[in-house]
């Protein structure tokens, strides 16, 4: 009954859409004390090839890997976030940009370690080590009506699952409070934020470092439900997309980031058709939404008239 | 002697704002900055506040020489200002713009405030109900959820006053605050800054409207091209020749035209 | 040995200086990164491989269409996606730069979807034509290339400091609500230099087809980027700056790969580009005025 209901390939795109809201929500965070990186994906890349390698080289197990993939990084994210100080606006896009670039090229050449644009294929998947460790304990997927394989994305699927609530709780209770509020005031006049005695520094740092630590974790994870990495997975074209989910979906709110990551994963496997001209798409609806919406589909408003209708029902029922 | 500016200089690229002045405050003072446009005023604040770092001279505060740190250390240290061209949050509430004023005065961290420990919460209730209690006294508490963006340009003066005083400084900086007021509003600026000065706080207010400044000072200095021309109470600004001439003279030519 | 590397860099660095104006008078005169300027040229480049290559038309001819065709994609550019965003209230400046990112994927994919992705060769009638001086040679395409770019970059620069067009386009971009005062049509001078710029853009693609024998849809891209590394080396805005810059990140990836590692070739400039943002965020011949508040 259960297996029939669970497709594999389906579950995949799932858990591709969780990978793909923390992206969106690395974007977010760095926003949120306004600054616009477009390093995401090389942040992103870092976390994915120090994942695979140590869980290759050192046999580390996977959860392991994916902390040092985020932490490295954070801390990359550290270390570029104290000189992107200095830049603000187009200037920080610009330079995350060519750090992006430089991570790539370095993927691509520094072969001994990376194989190169080739990329790293044997890398250990999340779902196979389930399914052999609770082998090994003498748990069965098909005591539960699963084959192998839907057991596999299934739990995928929850622990990314887990995660992205985990990681949509965190954001949303450090929003509402005072180094959430520390940061909207960065975002909304630095030097104002600066004379209330915020400590800019610190802040800006530290909501680049939580977004690179996002990227980062995300890529581990991507690295660990594929089984494989290569330089192009984490090149210019991963860095826009990732700024689309966000500006798209709405770059105020967290729920923007959930939404147009979801949506603009799931446009393409909904409508089969649209798939070939995907990118065509996504560049008009970028320009179309600066020009007509640019605080994207959903912000503050809406989800304060949201919330008023649903008190409203209540109130009439 | 709670600030003490001593042999200030500032230049911008080879023009000089400001030229070797020095006046100091006492405690509990309301102490007036005054002078014509482009005198250097707003010049001094930024100073103050160490938005820009003197050419030469020192600024103490409270027997510590705060020249050159950081402008939020020197907020946390007990100097914080308000803005002539206003400089709210403009998409936060109110009620937030205080709160944020309080950010210097409160310490929880990320972990904290994501596991809402017990001293975080305890510190976000005093903190909300500080942010009350001078929205209250600035008369807006009953906008305390509106957008700062969405009041009205008085009140918005008044919001970044209350902001400013949620830092609990023993030094309230004023850029212009009766700019753009008119004279009920200006009355009841006046009620204010007394409160502020009989809440023990120290008053540098920069300011255009004459009679208020003469109402509301104990002493002033008036500064001219970026030199200062005079200092003394109000009455003896008043008669100053010097002043009447760069100034106050001016303004009666203005008022005849 | 030494003498060509020479010419091969002099010949990609001017390349990159002209697609670097692009970017530069664009920013200049409005303040914004125009990401679309990359895509841009490489619809220039497949406008020229397409009429002589396909066609059998001249180059000259293949010149003409490629600038017409990129001036109306600029003006496209200008009055669809840079027009709405212009003094409208609530718009982030970032909305621009993301606009035009919208733009050039657009280019891309279409470009990609047309033509398919693999590389399109660009057969010159002249290709192999060459000048042997003493042991160095040169190719005439080279001596083709570099003639041309450096008669646009003298014209341009006559025409902005002679003519009452290119002084209107100066004095919009040192303060647009100054210049609309002073009588100058900001609105028009506006188009004119997206138009200049595309135009240009279209230009240095045809060149750049004409030096490597190829195209393809991401040839944008690795230009484009290029050209931001070089209006930030030169300083944003700069004219000289860009035409400096893109000559020394031309000779500067010829030498690499003649000397050095050849792989790391495009990342030379984003090297470049964070270096120079750390230590000289305004750029080799950047005011300081001109980071202030961007």
């Amino acid at each position: 009954m259960l297996g029939e209901l669970l497709n594999p390939y389906q579950l995949q795109i799932a858990s591709f859409v969780l990978i793909n809201i923390i992206l969106a929500i690395s974007v977010y965070v760095t926003l949120s004390s306004g600054q616009l990186s477009l390093g995401s994906a090389g942040f992103m890349g870092i976390g994915a090839y120090t994942s695979a390698l140590v869980t290759i080289h050192f046999e580390f197990p996977i959860i392991v890997g994916v902390l040092v993939g985020a932490v490295v990084a954070g801390i990359l994210g550290i270390l570029i976030g104290i000189p992107a100080l200095r830049l603000s606006g187009v200037y920080l896009a610009i330079a995350t940009l060519g750090l992006g670039e430089v991570i790539r090229v370095i993927f691509v050449n520094w072969e001994s370690l990376t194989n190169g644009a080739v990329g790293i294929s044997n890398i250990p998947q999340i779902g196979r080590e389930i399914v052999f460790t609770t082998r090994d304990l003498g748990f069965n997927a098909t005591s539960l009506g699963l084959q192998n394989n839907q057991f596999a994305s299934l739990s995928v699927f929850l622990i990314l699952f887990v995660l992205n609530i985990f990681i949509i709780w965190f954001i949303v209770r450090q929003k509402n409070s005072r180094v959430g509020r520390a940061f909207s005031a960065i975002q909304l006049d630095e030097k104002a934020a600066e004379s209330m005695g915020i400590n800019v520094t610190y802040y800006k740092v530290l909501s680049f470092a939580q977004g690179a630590v996002l990227a980062g974790l995300a890529g581990a994870l991507f690295a660990h439900v594929m089984g494989y990495i290569s330089p192009s997975d984490f090149a210019y074209h991963r860095a826009v997309e990732i700024l689309i989910f966000t500006v798209f979906g709405g770059s105020e709110v967290i729920v923007g980031s959930v939404f147009g990551a979801a949506f603009l994963t799931l446009m393409p496997e909904v409508l089969r058709f649209i798939s070939e001209y995907r990118y065509i798409i996504y560049g008009v609806l970028l320009v179309i939404l600066m020009a007509v919406r640019p605080q994207g589909i959903i912000d503050a408003n809406i989800l304060k008239r949201l919330k008023r209708s649903k008190g409203g029902d209540v109130h009439g029922s | 002697m709670v600030l003490k500016i001593n042999h200030i200089s500032k230049n911008f690229g080879g023009i000089s704002a400001l030229t070797d002045v020095s006046f100091s405050i006492n405690e509990g003072e309301i102490y007036g900055l005054i002078g014509p446009n482009g005198a250097g005023k707003t010049t001094m604040f930024n100073l103050i506040t160490n938005i820009f770092s003197p050419s030469s001279g020192e600024i103490i505060f409270k027997e510590d020489n705060i020249t050159g740190i950081k402008p939020h250390k020197i907020t946390e240290k007990g100097i914080c200002r308000t803005y002539q061209n206003i400089r709210l949050f403009s998409q936060m509430s109110a009620l937030e713009n205080v709160m944020v004023g309080g950010h210097c005065r409160s310490e929880s961290g990320v972990m904290r405030s994501v596991f809402r420990t017990r001293y975080q919460r305890s510190e976000e209730k005093t903190l909300k109900e500080n942010a009350e209690e001078l929205l209250e006294i600035v008369g807006l508490i009953k906008y305390k959820d509106v957008l700062a963006e969405n009041l009205a340009y008085g009140q918005q003066r008044r919001l970044e006053i209350a902001r400013a005083l949620a830092s609990d400084p023993s030094l309230l900086l004023l850029d212009e605050p009766a700019a753009g007021m008119n004279e009920n509003e200006t009355d009841s600026l006046f009620d204010l800054i007394k409160q502020v000065q009989a809440r023990g706080i120290t008053v540098l207010i920069i300011e255009h409207d004459m009679p208020l400044v003469m109402k509301l000072c104990d002493r002033i200095t008036v500064l001219n091209f970026g030199e200062k021309l005079a200092e003394g109470t109000p009455l003896e600004i008043q008669n100053n020749e010097a002043v009447i001439e760069a100034y106050l003279g001016k303004e009666e030519e203005d008022d005849i035209a | 040995m030494l003498l060509e590397q020479l010419v091969n860099g002099i010949t990609l660095g001017s390349i990159y200086a002209i697609v670097a104006l692009g970017f530069t008078l664009v920013f200049g005169v409005l303040g914004i990164i125009n990401m679309a300027h990359g895509e841009i040229f490489m619809v220039g480049a497949y406008v020229g491989v397409m009429t002589t290559g396909v066609l059998g038309w001249p180059l000259w001819l293949g010149f003409i269409a490629a600038i017409l065709v990129t001036a109306f994609l600029g003006y496209l550019l200008e009055s669809l996606t840079l027009r709405p965003l212009r003094g409208k209230k609530g718009v982030s400046h970032l909305a621009p730069l993301i606009s035009t990112i919208g733009v050039s994927i657009f280019l891309e994919n279409m470009t990609h979807h047309l033509f398919g992705a693999g590389n399109k060769p660009f057969r010159t009638p002249f290709a192999q034509l060459s000048i042997e001086i003493g042991s160095v040679t040169i190719y005439v395409v080279q001596i083709i290339i570099f003639v041309i770019s450096i008669l646009l970059m003298m014209g341009l620069s006559i025409w902005l400091s002679k003519t009452k067009a290119g002084k209107a386009l100066r004095a919009t971009a040192e303060n647009l609500e100054t210049a609309s005062i002073l009588g100058v049509d900001t609105k028009r001078t506006i188009i004119m230099t997206v138009v200049i710029a595309s135009a240009m853009g279209g230009i240095a693609g045809v060149l750049v087809g004409m030096a490597f024998n190829s195209v393809s849809p991401q040839m944008g891209l690795a230009i484009g980027l290029k050209g931001l590394a070089i209006i930030i080396l030169g300083g944003m805005g700069n004219v000289k700056g860009a035409m400096v810059g893109g000559l020394i990140l031309g000779l500067a990836e010829t030498f690499l790969v003649a000397y050095g590692d050849s792989g790391y070739r495009d990342a030379i400039a984003f090297i470049m580009i964070i270096i120079i943002l750390l230590l000289k965020p305004q750029g080799i011949f950047g005011s300081k005025a001109a980071q202030e508040g961007r």
